[in-house]
């Protein structure tokens, strides 16, 4: 008999001959990038691959996933929707606004987006927040994952605008975009300082780990607001 | 204070509550144009934490939550659709067949290889490789069909190769038309790259060639970015391995982008060469932001590079005395002494 375990609202362990972290699929039947569908108990979970998504890891790395049914999200740095679904499926009753500046990769989101309708896709560039100001409501999280060298600073811009006071950033920062040939305890360890006390508003940094072995080189942060 | 909405305009009080608000109807199409004519935030921008939800509901644009949601999925589903159906300019095409190009290339490769050897067995002194072993095993099949005035009927005749029989024959026949249509492919995709470049980048077109220039868009991303590289850039495009050494290791700076295909560079004594690219950089930046900017072709442009070109050469007659600089040389194996 297949055992579901929760390890946070909307997430769940899975232990069905092996151990999978999973979610409810929110569009049945669907798959997105070739995970496995488990059917329990009338429910149907897709199965979440940590190597692939780095919010994965961090569930799997035991941060606190600050995420609900409700919850609204600023999703920046969206690519082909790999994790996107992931939050899709968590946030069920809620909403997940996701911004991706490639057209390529917003084409496979698209295809991928058309069942869930808490899901709104955003072509554009997160560096610019105003550009979708018409569009995005104060979120509870923002989550980024954008690989950029300015990634502290468009954190910084859009939860100026967007996150609301008692609300949570995610962030994963990759090593490698920042700096090529630096050493990466000495990026992430700027890069922490930067959202410190680089920009505004200022942040408190709630969980820093490294997400190895799932993802070599990349930080998970979470953090909130600096009062 | 007005402000803008995806869903309509509103009208804001001092103490930021909604006086009024002019909801606009619920057609998906009309909604997705005006979000994206919405994108260049100029006045009526909502204040930061403005809550559009809230203000959906009290103006009852939306029912519920969940018809705001749904209602606001389906917008910025058609938006990013209408978006993405504008974003395959012409440059974006040019690069797909670029990309295509390099595919049709490397097969053509592969499957020339495969004919040459499989077809080596039954003729091996034909001594034709690529597109002209497979238009002669398209056209013929087996060496006793080749034509008494073809010029390979007397090695044919007396190849020491193994006679093909029916059942084979069919089979590298068929083959060899497919490689033959992989060169027709290839000439297809080089014409369309060709007048696609005349058409948006002339001036580029003009100076490195249709196909280098095609190129160098293509690794820069679009037209647009190329014109905003500084020619340095544009001088090392296409060097990305060596130029990611470079900064890892302190390896010495790439000085070998594509832009060396170029005949001006590629033609040139070594030590004429660095200082030769950096004038051809130098113009294919200007011409790519001529090319962006105005669209017309400028042919003094060629006029000024290669009197540039002509000038280098002139003061750079003779080899330097000190060896060159590792990057220049073609098997720099040796490292540079400190
Ligand atoms: C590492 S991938 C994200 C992977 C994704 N979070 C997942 O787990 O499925 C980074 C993405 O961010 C996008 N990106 C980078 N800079 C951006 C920007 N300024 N605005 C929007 N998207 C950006 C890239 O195009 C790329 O698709």
């Amino acid at each position: 008999m297949p055992e579901v375990k929760t390890l946070s609202e909307g997430i769940f362990e899975i232990t069905k001959g092996k151990k999978y972290l999973a979610t409810k699929n929110l569009a049945p039947g669907m798959t997105v990038y070739g995970e496995k569908l488990l059917s329990i108990e009338g429910s149907e979970y897709r199965t979440w691959d940590p190597r692939r998504s780095k919010l994965g890891a961090m569930v799997l790395k035991k941060f606190r996933i600050p995420l609900g049914q409700d919850s609204k999200v600023l999703y920046l740095g969206a690519a082909s929707g790999t994790t996107v679904s992931h939050v899709s499926d968590i946030v069920s009753g809620g909403a997940v606004y996701a911004v991706e500046f490639s057209p390529r990769s917003m084409r496979d989101l698209i295809s991928l987006v058309a069942r869930r309708r808490n899901l709104h896709p955003i072509l554009a560039d997160a560096g610019k927040p105003n550009i979708y100001a018409h569009l995005v409501e104060p979120v509870d999280v923002v989550f980024q994952d954008v690989a950029q060298p300015n990634q502290a600073e468009i954190a910084a811009r859009n939860a100026a605008r967007y996150l609301k006071s008692d609300g949570y950033l995610l962030l994963a920062i990759k090593a490698r975009s920042i700096d090529t040939a630096a050493n990466p305890k000495q990026v992430f360890r700027d890069e922490i300082k930067k959202l410190e006390e680089a920009f505004e508003p200022k942040f408190e940094i709630l969980t820093a780990r490294d997400l190895n072995p799932y993802h070599e080189d990349h930080l998970g942060v979470l953090a909130k607001l600096k009062e | 204070m007005k402000l803008e909405a995806w869903f309509g305009t509103l009208d804001l009080g001092e103490d930021g509550k909604v006086l009024a608000s002019d909801p606009f109807s619920k057609n998906v199409r009309e909604l997705a144009l005006r979000s994206l004519s919405l994108r260049e935030p100029g006045k009526g921008i909502p204040p930061a934490g403005f809550d559009l939800r809230s203000a959906a509901l009290a103006c009852g644009f939306a029912g519920s939550s969940e018809e705001y949601d749904s209602l606001l999925h389906e917008v910025t589903l058609d938006a990013a659709k209408l978006q993405i159906s504008g974003a395959l300019t012409p440059d974006q095409r040019i690069i797909l067949a670029v990309e295509a190009l390099d595919d049709v290339n490397e097969t053509a490769n592969v499957l020339s290889e495969r004919l040459s050897e499989w077809y080596g067995g039954y003729f091996p002194e034909s001594g034709l490789s690529g597109k002209a072993l497979a238009r002669f095993v398209a056209k013929y099949g087996s060496r006793k069909n080749v034509a008494p005035e073809d010029p390979l009927y007397a090695k044919a005749s007396n190849s020491m190769g193994a006679e093909l029989e029916a059942f084979d024959e069919e089979l590298l026949k068929g083959f060899a038309t497919s490689v033959c249509s992989l060169y027709d492919r290839r000439k297809q995709i080089e014409a369309y790259i060709e007048s696609s470049m005349e058409n948006i980048a002339p001036n580029l077109s003009l100076l490195a060639g249709p196909m280098l220039g095609a190129r160098l868009i293509s690794i820069a991303g679009s037209l647009e970015k190329l014109a905003a590289f500084p020619s340095s850039t544009i001088q090392v495009i296409g060097a990305n391995k060596a130029l990611f050494k470079h900064l890892r290791s302190r390896a010495p700076s790439p000085k070998h982008g594509i832009i060396f295909s170029h005949p001006l560079i590629n033609t040139s004594p070594w030590w004429q060469r660095g200082k030769i690219a950096r004038a051809v950089a130098a113009k294919l930046s200007l011409a790519a932001r001529t090319d962006l900017y105005s669209g017309e072709k400028v042919p003094s442009l060629a006029e000024k590079l290669d009197a540039k070109v002509q000038q280098i050469r002139l003061m750079n007659p003779e080899p330097p005395r000190k060896k060159p600089e590792s990057g220049l040389k073609p098997k720099g194996k040796k490292k540079r002494r400190q």
